[in-house]
């Protein structure tokens, strides 16, 4: 066990041969969806169906057991009956790496326990070290594994462990929608044997992983879990979403995955000790997570300051508010940075103090070009620790001035802004849709080519204001390190 | 041993439900923690005595310590405000007469000092089932009861932790001059609550053996924090 985290997991994130059993011959089962979803991802490996029976599956000749496999498999897809399951773990002692076990009644219920026992013993005595059971599996774009149908080939930042499998489903793909990319998806489910501690360590250490993304109803081996979330401190973003925090949602994580979720109140300081995020829906998890993988923590007092530029007064009012309750900054700018804006002569009705609010009209001038010079000028005179760029859409979609694409040259007005100031200021977008389905359709090509160009984009202001307090919260953590 | 794993040891070899208050002050005490000045006699003229032969200041405190008392102001159990050595053995005898009455088991009778006046703070340890030994802290009765504010750590927590717990707390507001009020020692909280759950406080070096550590109240001056009760709960 002496072998670099990295390597020790290598057969789980990136295996060379993988073996699956549960696939059936002439059906659709879960083991087949991991074979045809993994070869469309690009899987290049070796993937040995094991059936009793079946000659091949998915084209894939079959073995009948791990016996006759001459060589170790690196990773077994295991989704078969649970009273079947510990005599697959003890049959591939020698034979396997990491099995992640699909099928469920172990020890989340009742009449499951024996079994669990039983799968205990055959996890202790084959050395197989397992994921699950009561899981859906691994999601490893760098190797190119998959349980998901649409999961990204791009191998991106963000490594993701979440306790259940259909809401990885949700994180994999959602986020994909956002813009998020992924150096793994695993589903834990019971955390029979590996848990979320251990992952953590891998992300932790793994150069892949620029942010760490956790959903959980319950540590089992909650101090190696603390102190592995101590290590994490200041080190890579750790985001929590949590399960199971009020009495109603423990019920219910009782029956999900076995879990005793801890009170809710430890589980919060915990995160302050640790100085990772915690959120509170799936969609507060993956904004905190794009902005974690977009953005590049500033060193210092971590970000407080922050200049809101963009179209709607009561918008910029209502962020005022939205920014203050996430405790973070929305002050009037220093009177340099003023006048030399009052000094661009933008037109009636924009207000230049901050919120910086500018009509479309005078957004639009000079086929939108206007915005660099006032990024220019905040960047330059104000140096704020985050200017957030927010733009109402229909306003500009519903316009007749369809002349220049606006919202495409304030990207790249932030770009260049962003190149001549390196490092000044995290650079956000907020972009408003009416929830037309043009206006979407606009929106999701301008969300990903800001997204891949490191400009994270959030659909409201108020979303934009709680992901920069996370980022604004793991500075202060870095920064109060060692 | 130490001293608080032995007494604890003691106190589950015996069955009790909890440490006797003496017990669980002298366990404070070796951590680190003030405690008023007390003293502890088997009946009133002893404990009269002793408190007499100690020099202890009035206003003076009179408590019954009983294995039976669990909640012993809720019992009359405790006598505040005695202003001299008649008040004192008057009030001794009347716990005495308590204990008899209810068919409590006497330990002993306690005569402490008058805290001084500040803050009540609430600081306690519960073993967790997942993350074993955490530490919480609420200040001012009334806000811990009514609002639940509190805040929760994982031991052992760094000072740092332990200045942010106070932080985390809407209540801060009365350690630092609220209403008018003198600024109180902060540093001593934080002392108390690395005490209890810090590095090689009582909440790690204590573990599985308990089951919680309450300090309720400890008053916090504007210079120190006094432990004025302290209830251990074996596992």
């Amino acid at each position: 066990m002496s072998d670099p985290i990295g390597a020790r997991f290598a057969p789980l994130f990136a295996p060379r041969t993988v073996a699956v059993i549960g696939a059936s011959a002439t059906g659709i089962t879960p083991g087949n969806e991991f074979i045809r979803h993994s070869l469309a991802l690009g899987f290049a490996g070796k993937i040995v169906p094991i059936h009793p029976t079946a000659a091949s599956i998915e084209g894939l000749p079959c073995a009948r057991g791990f016996a006759e496999l001459p060589e170790p498999v690196d990773y077994a897809y295991v989704a078969v009956g649970a009273t079947q399951v510990p005599a697959v773990i003890a049959g591939a002692k020698g034979k396997l790496r990491f099995a992640q076990v699909i099928s469920s009644g172990f020890g989340e219920i009742a009449a499951g326990q024996a079994l669990d026992a039983k799968l205990r013993a055959a996890v202790a005595e084959s050395g197989v070290r397992l994921l699950g059971p009561n899981c859906l599996g691994t999601y490893s774009p760098r190797g190119r594994i998959s349980f998901v149908g649409g999961s990204p080939p791009a191998e991106g930042a963000i490594g993701i462990v979440s306790q259940s499998g259909g809401l990885a489903v949700d994180i994999i793909l959602r986020g994909a929608q956002r813009g998020l990319g992924f150096s793994g998806v695993v589903t834990i489910g019971n955390s029979l044997d590996l848990g979320p501690a251990d992952l953590l360590a891998f992300y932790l250490d793994d150069p892949a992983t620029r942010a760490i993304g956790l959903y959980l109803e319950d540590v089992k081996d909650g101090r190696r879990f603390f102190e592995a979330m101590r290590a994490a401190r200041g080190v890579k973003p750790v985001v929590l979403l949590l399960g199971g925090q009020t009495e109603q949602g423990r019920k219910a994580a009782a029956s999900h995955t076995g879990s005793l979720a801890s009170d809710a109140r430890i589980w919060s300081g915990l995160a302050r000790q640790t100085g990772a995020a915690m959120t509170s829906t799936l969609d507060r998890f993956l904004d905190t997570l794009l902005a974690f993988q977009t953005l590049a923590p500033r060193p210092g007092a971590g970000t407080r300051r922050v200049v809101l530029f963009g179209n709607g007064g009561g918008t910029s009012v209502l962020a005022a508010d939205a920014f203050a309750r996430a405790g973070l900054s929305v002050a009037a700018m220093a009177p340099d940075a003023i006048a030399a804006l009052e000094a661009l002569q933008l037109p009636p009705g924009t207000s230049v103090v901050n919120p910086i609010d500018a009509p479309a009209g005078a957004l639009r001038q000079d086929e939108g070009r206007v915005a660099e010079r006032v990024l220019d000028a905040v960047l330059r005179l104000e140096r704020p620790d985050a200017v957030v760029m927010h733009i109402n859409l229909p306003v500009f979609a519903a316009s007749a001035d369809q002349r220049a694409d606006f919202v495409e040259n304030l990207v790249q007005a932030a770009l260049r802004a962003r190149s001549r100031h390196p490092g000044a200021a995290h650079l956000v977008l907020v972009l408003r849709s009416d929830g037309s389905a043009e206006v979407d359709a606009r929106k999701r090509g301008y969300r990903a080519r800001a997204v891949a160009l490191g400009i994270p984009v959030f659909d409201e202001m108020s979303q934009a204001a709680i992901a920069l307090a996370a980022v604004a919260g793991f500075e202060r953590s870095a920064g109060s390190t060692g | 041993m130490d001293l608080a794993k032995r007494l604890v040891a003691a106190a589950r070899a015996e069955g009790r439900t909890a440490l006797d208050e003496v017990s669980s002050k002298r366990i404070l005490v070796d951590a680190g923690i003030a405690v008023p000045r007390g003293v502890v006699g088997a009946d009133p003229a002893a404990a009269a005595r002793a408190a007499a032969t100690a020099g202890l200041t009035f206003p003076l405190v009179a408590k019954l310590v009983s294995p039976d008392a669990v909640h012993k102001s809720d019992l009359g159990g405790v006598r505040l405000g005695l202003s001299d050595a008649a008040a004192l053995l008057e009030a001794l005898e009347a716990l005495a007469r308590l204990a008899r009455e209810r068919g409590l088991g006497l330990d002993g009778l306690l005569v402490e000092e008058t805290a001084p006046a500040g803050c009540e703070m609430v600081i306690g340890g519960v073993v967790d089932p997942r993350f074993g030994p955490v530490i919480m802290a609420g200040l001012g009765g009334i806000f811990v009861e009514l609002f639940e504010d509190v805040a929760f750590r994982v031991c052992p927590v760094a000072p740092a932790d332990a200045k942010d717990m106070l932080e985390e707390l809407r209540a801060v507001a009365l350690l630092r001059g609220a209403r008018g009020g003198p600024r109180l020692d902060e540093a001593a909280v934080v002392a108390a609550l690395l005490a209890v759950g810090g590095a090689g406080g009582l909440m790690e070096r204590l573990g599985a053996s308990i089951r919680s550590l309450d300090v309720n109240p400890l008053i916090v001056a504007p210079r120190g924090a006094v432990a004025c009760d302290a209830r251990i709960v074996p596992a």
